[in-house]
């Protein structure tokens, strides 16, 4: 080896792949450089070109600390945060869109903006529960299970929810504990007190779902499992489309066949359900014309 | 998924520029945003760290003018490549309709772009999307680099390791110097606009 100038292009690329923000790469190289210098005779001497190569790798070391230990949230002015909850809420309604909004931004990590959200849509009645239950979730998500339960205990002492909703969010929350170890006398609903709080006007509110999965425990389909994308979807009742073509499929989802292995997806949870196809009808008119439309009603929850 | 406004005759669709960190995504639209202001009328939002690595996402809008009688609105979106943003990639793929996966050309690269490739097919799938289906155009990027002597992969090397069975277009590219970009984005929409006229029946 002829000294420093053969490993300038080494040099060279490592500097490149500082630049490029490939700081692993960087780092490599220059570990490389440091054995081949270590190998020669002539350079293992050259203390000013081994200082120059040290301080290039103390350089991108520095770098790659910056980077791991660079926060994985951000605060986001007001004009982002508005940007995130409207690119990222995907529902034509309105009202669970707006969940899914608030629900964005705590995905983004702007937990105070989701909380001041979702309480916002809490005051205006706007799918009150969803918005409650998502409130618990950011607590949570924040590892302050303490004020979740301290959001929970203002519920209770104010008029926010009927004794109803009430014990829905208790549930929900002592289950969210639990799952994560978490013992804690949650406070009861008085029953024997007057119902303060005004229902939303529904028990549960009605959780808009995006897939459903159809797991066949016999059958021809038996251990198979398939997606199939709602279309449209009125209270607990879905709708989906199969191809004229999978006729084994259609044949076998007749009306009042009972489906007891599903699971939902919604933007917001994933759960496990059961429920009877209700209808099964060919379409007539338009784009899918041929194929067969599907009704699933899924059992109470 | 496509929103298409038929009583305004409004077509608004999302196109997510995907890949390994550091490959040049964001160098991608920074390039769009500077060089197409006949399309770009707003600002190009970037969230970003310190160290100008993507954190979030990256979001330009663009208006196409009309097409057939719509008007045609694209979100370009980048997603962060860091392995650790997963969760993030998965929230900006939603609702996706067109894709443009942006490779690195550096040969220590060539394993993080495989593996960026197979993090795109997972959460594709997990949104019942294939990958085969889905209008997707791949850029090979960073092509100036083998003339600072750097070690790149051909072409063909890299439409073998990533686009055999895709059989995607492709195009290479100096993002940074802007080649490429403008045919990859033109490519991209134009797959996309086509797939959407089928799925929307929107000439009718």
């Amino acid at each position: 080896m002829s000294g420093r100038e053969d490993l300038k292009p080494l040099l060279k690329e490592a500097s490149i792949y500082q630049s490029q923000g490939l700081l692993d790469q960087a780092k490599e190289k220059l570990l490389e450089i440091l054995q081949l210098i270590k190998k020669d005779q002539e350079l293992s001497k050259d203390k000013e070109f081994i200082d120059e190569v040290n301080n290039k790798l103390k350089s991108v070391e520095s770098d790659l600390t910056d980077v791991d230990e660079a926060p994985d949230t951000a605060e986001l002015d007001d004009k982002v945060q508005d940007l995130i909850s409207n690119l990222f809420s995907f529902s034509k309604n309105k009202d669970v869109a707006a969940i899914e909004g608030a629900v964005a931004l705590a995905k983004f990590g702007q937990y105070e903006k989701a909380l001041a959200q979702l309480q916002k849509l809490i005051n205006e009645g706007t799918l009150p529960l969803m918005a409650a239950k998502n409130m618990l979730r950011c607590h949570l998500l924040l590892a302050s299970p303490k004020e979740a339960v301290e959001q929970y205990k203002r519920w209770v002492s104010r008029t926010s929810f009927s004794k109803g909703e009430l014990k829905t969010l208790r549930d929900f929350l002592a289950n969210s504990l639990q799952k994560d170890g978490i013992k804690v006398n949650l406070p009861k609903v008085d029953e024997s007190a007057p119902d303060k709080g005004k229902d939303s006007g529904r028990a549960e509110d009605i959780l808009e779902i995006s897939t459903v999965r159809v797991k066949f425990d016999q059958g021809p389909l038996k251990g198979q499992a398939l997606d199939f994308d709602v279309v449209f979807q009125m209270g607990n009742t879905v709708s989906f489309i199969i191809k004229q073509k999978e006729k084994d499929l259609v044949n076998l989802l007749k009306p009042g066949s009972r489906l007891s292995n599903i699971q939902c997806y919604s933007p917001m949870s994933l759960f496990n359900a059961s429920g009877v196809i209700s209808e099964r009808k060919k379409i007539e008119t338009g784009a899918k014309r041929g194929h067969y439309s599907f009704d699933l009603t899924i059992d109470g929850q | 998924m496509a929103v298409f406004n038929v009583k305004d005759r409004i077509i608004e669709c999302k196109l997510v520029y995907y890949g390994s960190g550091r490959g040049g995504k964001t160098t991608n639209l920074e390039y769009i945003h500077k060089a197409g202001k006949k399309y770009v009328s707003e600002d190009m939002v970037s969230i970003n760290t310190k160290g100008d690595r993507t954190l979030f996402f990256d979001f330009l809008p663009i208006g196409l003018g009309k097409i057939r009688g719509c008007d045609v609105k694209v979100q370009l979106y980048t997603v962060p490549g860091q392995a650790k943003y997963s969760s993030t990639r998965k929230l900006v793929l939603k609702n996706v309709d067109g894709l443009v996966f942006v490779a690195d050309s550096l040969e220590v690269r060539r394993k993080a772009n495989m593996l960026s490739l197979k993090d795109l097919q997972q959460n594709l799938a997990e949104m019942n999307i294939s990958i085969f289906k889905i209008p997707l155009v791949l850029q090979f990027n960073k092509r100036d680099l083998a003339d600072e002597g750097l070690p790149i992969m051909s072409l063909e090397l890299m439409n073998k390791e990533l686009n055999s069975k895709l059989k995607a277009p492709y195009f290479g590219a100096s993002a940074v110097k802007g080649d490429g970009v403008q045919q990859t984005l033109k490519k991209a929409l134009e797959l996309t606009l086509k797939h959407l006229q089928k799925e929307l029946k929107w000439s009718q």
